[in-house]
């Protein structure tokens, strides 16, 4: 398995490391994604914050400097990426770089460059106009944290059919985000 | 497959943000953490050369090699604990010994503490009668569980990172009351007659390191300004932390400790400190009828609270509320009653209202409570304002459009129901006024909730996003003291301004009033003259440091406004301690508007979606009134607006304080009018012996005239609108979709304050009425506010 990793231009003379204030404005500011990222590609919240942890302190011993927010994000999650990955390789895991590189290309399509609370208050917006069972599907899920059967048994439905209704109702939600963004 | 696999990545991604949203699953805050290891050199060392097909990890090479050295690491310390706790339980018990003993003599001497229905003997910090927040002392470590009850809400944080404060909390702040009972031997003092409240606070040690250029005496140095505050963290370190510091380097016995004292009468103050360990009186003031008092003092914190309270145990009698069980404050709301249209009672005069906190706020309670709000919370003009109307704008000069519609009411079949509406001119976004905006935000302690600081920090970052190069922002924070957190900085200088806000970090009580003055001298600093001049403060309300009565508040933020010119925005956040009553008074007084931000949408709504109407006042002090002619009108009544109330020679009064309509507002008052020949259910009073009864102006087939005063933002001087309105008989189903649905919306507010006035009204003709009304709802409010309709009949039934 190889690893395709250019080279960010953002890499700086080799003496050259993050200052502790430049860290923790760097750490205050992209944190949240950081984390929310690590999650989006399948880490546990413990491995995540492990992981934004590692990334962070990665960043702070290479030769960083930050250009524009844009470069940083990706910078960051590439270094998050690895962290992952090579988290996983420790564990003796195998991970598709593909599907990473694929998971890559939707966050960068999806997320705005200045973050991801753009897509998070586009998605609170198409969340309100959510009415019925996908509304029900959603809650009873997400926030009430009821497993699928349970909601089956709620919703009179089969556990597949509240799979299929909370698959249909986020692709219904994507398409209001996009169409939002 | 690619295109599947991409397919599963976009729902992976809707996923996550639904469990974020819904499911609460936020990111944590790692900060400390990841810089802790940074500091300690636990970074590792990455390669990410292009090709590299293995990371290149130090850490990696030396894992077996850092768990041996950390498991020995742990050993060492489980033996040196091991050997500690002998001593601390045998410490401890020594101490509660001296407890139990000083408490036995207490309760000899004051047999009647005793017999206390709630006495409490749980320890050295369980003191019934007490409230607030304990923070103990920094150089002892106590496990908290074992001496403080949930109520008492310590909230102690993580120390700096470095390598000196393992054991250490912050910050010691101290905040209680007294109240009730629980003084009653000072009840005797003949001062006040009523009973005391008293509160007494710990201050900091002042670090004399970080004193030049942070750290400030809030007292001894109350005239300075343009410091930060000490709960607002920098990128260095803590000043709390800082100032713990210095203090674990100095003689282990003594500390210099300073506290500060507030109370009622001054004899109270006095008898209720004689003898404690205050070595040296440091300043004194009256403020408003307190007496604040400084000591300083030579003992520990915890020494000299511990010695307070054990020799005050049998005075403090009876168990005080906490924070949490507090509960929010409600200015008590009577509804309107119906009013017979003779004489000058024919004139209703009232203030317009462009608060929306209160829908905000009951939609907290239904939806995510889960519970009826309590009725005084439900201000009904609140409800109804909530909502965008399809009013026409203005077509000339005038700030603003008016508009009538008279039809049936629909929960009373003999009353018709009169709508008035009010239509700001629209100003585009992109050519608003250029802007001079004060954050004034609530640092303290009790914001130290999810749905406070950390809400509203992301809320002013929206609005942050919005501004631009013609914009100028600062922030004051304010917690014990208040301080600049950032000076005021162009818009368009996103990253300095999103990067003060990240700092924000709660803790301390809270000197709200202080705040408010360094906002306003900030913001008159930066005055832009014809711009847009607003303080926004956010806050829950809970003051309890300097001016805190809402008296004193509303006199400050009304000679505030009118000394600078200043517009004022009351954000209030959070549940529990929310002083409603406090910051719609304030915001009233100060030339402002009130709303409650329950969550992140609505944040969005008001910062961003409304932001230039909650920016940009268009008019100030615009009054209405209306005049019923008693040859159509036998009685009336305007629903809401029971505070905004106003006398008849009031409406021509300039110096009068009214309501201010923001550009693009609507506004919407509803009156239910009795028509003649039907009986008007009014308290019954005697007729007048020596007036002669006025009689009605035959002829007019006019039902009503309304009357509109207003001023420009920056004005002195009045204009009045007239339009005389006439019933054309419309049934309520002829109405406009926008009339039926204010109605509906009265109704469900007259239901929930359980309303004698309600009628006909049940939740089911709500929504039926809602929901034939909501064709036009762009932005979903209708349809949410059905979902709080069927929440509120569920909770009733």
């Amino acid at each position: 398995m190889s690893i395709v990793m250019s080279q960010p231009s953002i890499m700086q003379s080799p003496m050259m490391k993050l200052a502790p204030a430049q860290l923790a404005e760097l750490v205050r500011e992209h944190q949240a994604d950081v984390w929310r990222y690590l999650r989006y590609l399948g880490a546990t919240t413990a491995d995540a914050d492990d992981l934004t942890q590692e990334t962070f302190l990665a960043v702070a011993r290479a030769q960083f400097s930050e250009q524009s927010p844009q470069q940083t994000a990706a910078y960051l999650r590439t270094v998050a990426r690895n962290q992952l990955l090579m988290a996983r390789r420790r564990e003796n895991h195998q991970i598709s770089t593909v599907a990473l590189a694929a998971a890559e290309q939707v966050w960068s399509t999806l997320v705005s460059e200045t973050g991801s609370s753009v897509l998070l208050a586009a998605l609170v917006d198409c969340l309100e106009k959510l009415e019925g069972r996908a509304r029900a599907a959603i809650d009873g899920f997400y926030r009430d944290r009821r497993s699928r059967e349970e909601l089956a048994y709620d919703m009179n439905m089969k556990p597949d059919g509240v799979k299929t209704l909370l698959r249909r109702t986020r692709e219904v939600l994507r398409n209001c985000i996009e169409k939002r963004m | 497959m690619k295109d599947n696999e991409q397919h599963d990545w976009h729902d992976t991604l809707i996923d996550r943000g639904l469990a974020e949203l819904v499911g609460g699953e936020m990111p944590p805050d790692l900060t400390d953490r990841i810089l802790a290891a940074a500091h300690s050199g636990q970074a590792e060392k990455v390669t990410l050369a292009e090709g590299t097909d293995v990371m290149i990890t130090p850490i990696a090479h030396s894992n077996a090699k850092t768990w041996i050295t950390i498991a020995v690491a742990i050993s060492l310390c489980g033996v040196a604990v091991g050997l500690m706790l002998a001593e601390v339980r045998s410490a401890r018990e020594t101490a509660l010994r001296e407890v139990r003993s000083d408490r036995e003599t207490a309760l000899r001497t004051e047999p009647q503490a005793a017999t206390q229905p709630n006495a409490t003997s749980k320890g050295v910090y369980s003191i019934p009668g007490v409230v607030g927040n304990f923070v103990i002392d920094e150089r002892e470590h106590i496990d908290t569980g074992e001496y403080f009850d949930d109520s008492y809400a310590g909230t102690p944080k993580s120390g700096l990172s470095g390598d000196k404060l393992q054991m250490m909390v912050e910050p010691h702040v101290i905040a209680e009351d007294y109240e009730g009972q629980a003084f009653s031997p000072l009840q005797t003092a003949p001062s006040s007659g009523k009973n005391p409240k008293l509160g007494f606070e710990f201050m900091p040690a002042r670090p004399q390191a970080r004193e030049s250029g942070r750290m400030r005496d809030e007292t001894l140095h109350a005239k300075e300004r343009s410091l930060p505050s000490p709960y607002y963290s920098s990128d260095d370190v803590q000043y709390y932390a800082g100032s713990s510091v210095e203090r674990l380097s100095e003689a282990p016995q003594v500390v210099r400790q300073r506290f500060r004292l507030g109370a009622g009468p001054r004899t109270e103050v006095d008898q209720y400190f004689e003898g404690a360990h205050l070595n040296r009186q440091i300043a004194r003031q009256d403020v408003a009828g307190k007496t604040i008092v400084e000591f300083e003092s030579l003992r520990s914190s915890r020494e000299d609270l511990r010695e307070l309270i054990e020799r005050r145990r049998p005075q403090l009698g009876e168990q005080g509320t906490g924070p949490d069980s507090s509960g929010d404050q409600y200015t008590r709301i009577n509804d309107n009653s119906f009013i017979k249209a003779e004489g000058g009672n024919a004139v209703s005069t009232f203030s317009i209202d462009v608060d929306t906190a209160s829908y905000a706020n009951v939609r907290q309670f239904l939806e995510q409570s889960r519970q009826l709000p309590p009725p005084d919370a439900v201000r009904i003009e609140e409800l109804v304002n909530y909502f965008d109307y399809d009013y026409a704008g203005p077509i000339d000069e005038t700030p603003f459009a008016a508009h009538m519609e008279i039809a049936a009411c629909p929960w009373n079949a003999e009353h018709r129901l009169a709508r008035i509406g009010i239509k700001g001119r629209e100003i585009d976004r992109k050519v608003r006024p250029q802007s001079n905006l004060v954050f004034l935000i609530d640092v303290s302690g009790s914001m130290n909730e999810p749905n406070k600081l950390p809400l509203l920090v992301e809320g002013m970052k929206l609005l942050t996003r919005e501004l631009g190069e013609n914009d100028k922002v600062a922030i004051v924070v304010y917690a014990s003291s208040e301080g600049l957190a950032l000076e005021s900085t162009r818009g368009d200088q996103q990253q300095t301004i999103l990067a003060a806000l990240m700092r924000l970090q709660a803790g301390g009580s809270t000197a709200g009033g202080a705040g408010i003055q360094l906002a306003y001298q900030t913001a008159q600093d930066n005055f832009i003259k014809g711009g847009v001049n607003r303080v926004i403060l956010c806050t829950d309300g809970d003051f309890n440091v300097g001016v805190t009565g809402t008296p004193e508040l509303e006199r400050m933020a009304e000679e505030k406004a009118k000394e600078s010119g200043v517009f004022l925005t009351v954000l209030g956040f959070g549940r529990g301690n929310l002083n409603d009553a406090m910051m719609e008074a304030i915001s009233g007084k100060g030339n402002g508007n009130y709303h409650y931000v329950d969550n992140l949408t609505e944040a969005r709504k008001l910062l961003v979606e409304q932001m230039v109407g909650t920016l940009v006042t268009i008019a100030k002090d615009v009054k209405i009134q209306v005049e019923f002619n008693p040859a159509q009108v036998a009685g009336y009544r305007l629903i809401g607006y029971e505070n905004r109330m106003l006398r008849t020679e009031d409406f021509n009064d300039d110096k009068m304080d009214a309501g201010e309509i923001g550009a693009g507002h609507t506004v919407t008052a509803l009156y239910e009018i009795v028509p003649v020949g039907k009986s008007v259910e009014s308290g019954a009073v005697d007729p007048l012996k020596y007036q002669e009864e006025a009689k009605p102006q035959a002829g007019s087939d006019k039902l009503l005239t309304l009357k509109l005063r207003y001023k420009p933002p920056d004005g002195d001087t009045s204009t009045k609108l007239e339009f005389p309105v006439t019933d054309k008989g419309d049934s309520f189903t002829d109405a406009t979709a926008d009339f039926q649905f204010a109605s509906a919306v009265a109704s469900f507010g007259m239901l929930l304050r359980n309303s004698e006035y309600c009628g006909d009204a049940t939740y089911d003709t709500v929504l039926e009425t809602a929901g034939s009304a909501s064709s036009r709802d762009h932005h979903g409010y209708r349809a949410e506010f059905m979902d709080l309709v069927r929440i509120a009949k569920q909770l009733q039934q």
